[in-house]
């Protein structure tokens, strides 16, 4: 068994902090990490590899050390192979544009009997790029899955979606994105982590993959700020609590609302 | 510009048309929900619609493309849903359309479409030029319903095509609690300490004739119950909405933020939530709340 999974260098949203007074991002300033979901990808592709001794192919697109860091980070929870689509300033790349380069890196080192990957990004989360990748390939895709059952050749995943929960069975060569939900990804050993560092990393440029490279047009980055009305009421006595209650009350009424 | 929306529920379908009227366009409706089509067909001149079974994302993806062979769109609308955006990244795909997700607002300068989308987790705004046929994924609550009277004509589009891959689907219990369609949505987060205490989130709700939810660690970590309000989970626009020892993450907040008013109730002075609410009670949720509860109801 063969498995691709793309991982994506995400910034880690939960620590970006913006300009106080022009509003943009300082996105120099904040950690970047594999995303949760992606690294549930990772884990049940690792996993898959303990029970059928799988192949696990981990790639990246990007070309700075951060990249490279996180194909280690693959190596280390047990990835068996890894590959850097070098590419500058890749977060500027169209959703469109990386599924031409993963389908294209799929072609070059596969096929695969698996792609695994994250059902979103933590950063833009737009969860098209399993979707893209499904309709360029041609393959079959399953997509949100909370739980995935692999049984030699037959792949259940069950997926929880606003309207009820769906079991999709399917089997290989197929799709698979998996949530944030899916399991506990494995902390790597120290063991692991030093014998990640000598893991040979593999290159594709663009040209290799004859991908013709366009980035998106961004105008402008802001935060999103919604205009609050930020009225607080303290209640750290008895006293001050029934009138912080009486004056919510109130204004919620006013507000039309209760 | 002729425009293609998918959708499931005529909410969507309303808030489209807002959606079709920034850009100034032409708009054929597409659904699977052969129960909906003749009311949809009230707002759009054109309605397909085939059942083409139960939610499998490369069936569904290749019949709004087959309607788009058709209709010829030059954007494609869908809701930012966990089934609109497979489905616009399927569409996507097979039609080499660029695409975009989490859409704010939309507009058109030229023959170039401006669309404000959010990024990091909902954080931030991104303004991005992009030049059609594009797919666009609307977010929940980012367009008002919009209204429109017309004598549409539904057409049946004769649809099959065989998946490798087999669905089942069990439909969520119907327990009337429903806080991505009420009007107040009371949130529980991790000042909540216990299970049981969630008796007191739902008191709440039910004297507001409200619903309730919780945030993520709350419904994935600790299983107290299956759904959570985020980025993750359900993305709400009630008129109110009261969070409850929540902090305010912004994983959280952006499935909350397009609500009309925002309470906060929590100990902290400093939690985040206070900076996205307009009322704000700083104080013990274990004290504050009863208190609530009984005034609401009329006891004191």
């Amino acid at each position: 068994m063969k498995i691709l999974v793309p991982i994506k260098l995400t910034y880690d949203v939960s620590q970006l902090k913006f300009d106080t007074s022009t509003n943009t991002p300082l996105l120099d300033a904040c950690p970047k990490v594999i995303g949760d979901a992606d690294k549930c990808a990772l884990e049940e592709a690792i996993r898959l590899k303990e029970k059928y001794s799988a192949e696990v192919a981990a790639v990246t697109i990007g070309d700075t050390q951060e990249h490279y860091r996180i194909i280690k980070d693959a190596y280390a929870m047990g990835a068996t192979a890894g590959y850097v689509i070098k590419i500058s300033n890749s977060e500027e790349l169209s959703v469109n544009i990386v599924a031409e380069l993963l389908a294209s890196l799929y072609q070059k080192t596969g096929p695969y009997d698996l792609i695994i990957l994250g059902s979103g990004s933590s950063d833009t989360h737009s969860s098209f790029l399993g979707a893209l990748l499904s309709a360029k390939l041609g393959l079959p895709i399953i997509t949100g899955v909370d739980k995935l059952t692999v049984e030699d050749d037959k792949v259940q995943g069950v997926s929880t979606m606003e309207d009820g929960t769906y079991t999709f069975n399917g089997e290989p060569p197929l799709i698979i994105t998996v949530t944030s939900e899916a399991n506990e990804p494995r902390i790597p050993t120290l063991r692991d982590i030093l014998r990640s560092k000598r893991m040979p990393i593999n290159e594709f440029s663009s040209e290799d993959l004859g991908v013709e490279i366009s980035k998106i047009e961004i105008t402008d980055v802001k935060r999103y700020v919604v205009e609050r009305k930020r009225i607080k009421f303290e209640a750290d006595d008895e006293e001050k609590m029934k009138e912080a209650v009486e004056k919510l009350i109130e204004s919620l009424k006013k507000e039309g609302v209760i | 510009m002729k425009i293609l929306c998918y959708g499931e529920d005529i909410s969507w379908f309303k808030q489209f048309l807002t959606a079709v009227d920034k850009i100034h366009g032409e708009a054929a409706a597409v659904t699977t929900k052969p129960d909906i089509a003749e009311e949809v067909s009230k707002y759009y001149e054109k309605v397909y619609v085939a059942d083409v079974g139960i939610f499998n994302p490369e069936v569904y993806g290749k019949f709004v493309a087959k309607v788009a062979d058709e209709v010829n769109p030059d954007v494609f609308i869908a809701p930012c849903t966990n089934k609109g955006r497979v489905v616009t990244g399927m569409y996507s795909g097979l039609k080499g359309t660029a695409c975009v997700s989490d859409v704010m607002d939309l507009g058109v300068e030229g023959d170039t479409l401006v669309v404000t989308r959010l990024v990091y987790g909902g954080t931030a705004k991104a303004t991005i030029k992009v030049k059609p046929p594009v797919s666009i994924c609307i977010s929940p609550g980012a367009f008002k319903e919009g209204e429109r009277t017309v004598s549409g004509q539904v057409v049946n589009v004769d649809f099959k095509v065989e998946s490798k891959v087999k669905v089942e689907f069990k439909p969520k219990e119907v327990t009337g609690n429903e806080p991505d369609k009420a009007d107040v949505v009371v949130v529980a987060g991790r000042g909540v300490r216990n299970k049981e205490d969630l008796n007191m989130i739902m008191e709440l709700a039910n004297v507001l004739h409200g619903a309730w939810s919780v945030t993520r660690p709350l419904a994935a970590d600790y299983g107290w119950t299956d759904t959570w309000i985020g980025i993750s989970g359900l993305v709400i626009t009630p008129k109110l909405y009261i969070g409850v020892g929540v902090s305010g993450q912004p994983h959280h907040i952006i499935g909350a933020r397009g609500s009309k008013v925002i309470v906060a109730i929590n100990k902290d002075p400093e939690a985040p939530i206070f900076e996205e609410a307009d009322y704000g009670i700083v104080g013990d949720l274990y004290k504050v709340l009863p208190l609530l509860i009984k005034r609401l109801k009329g006891e004191a």
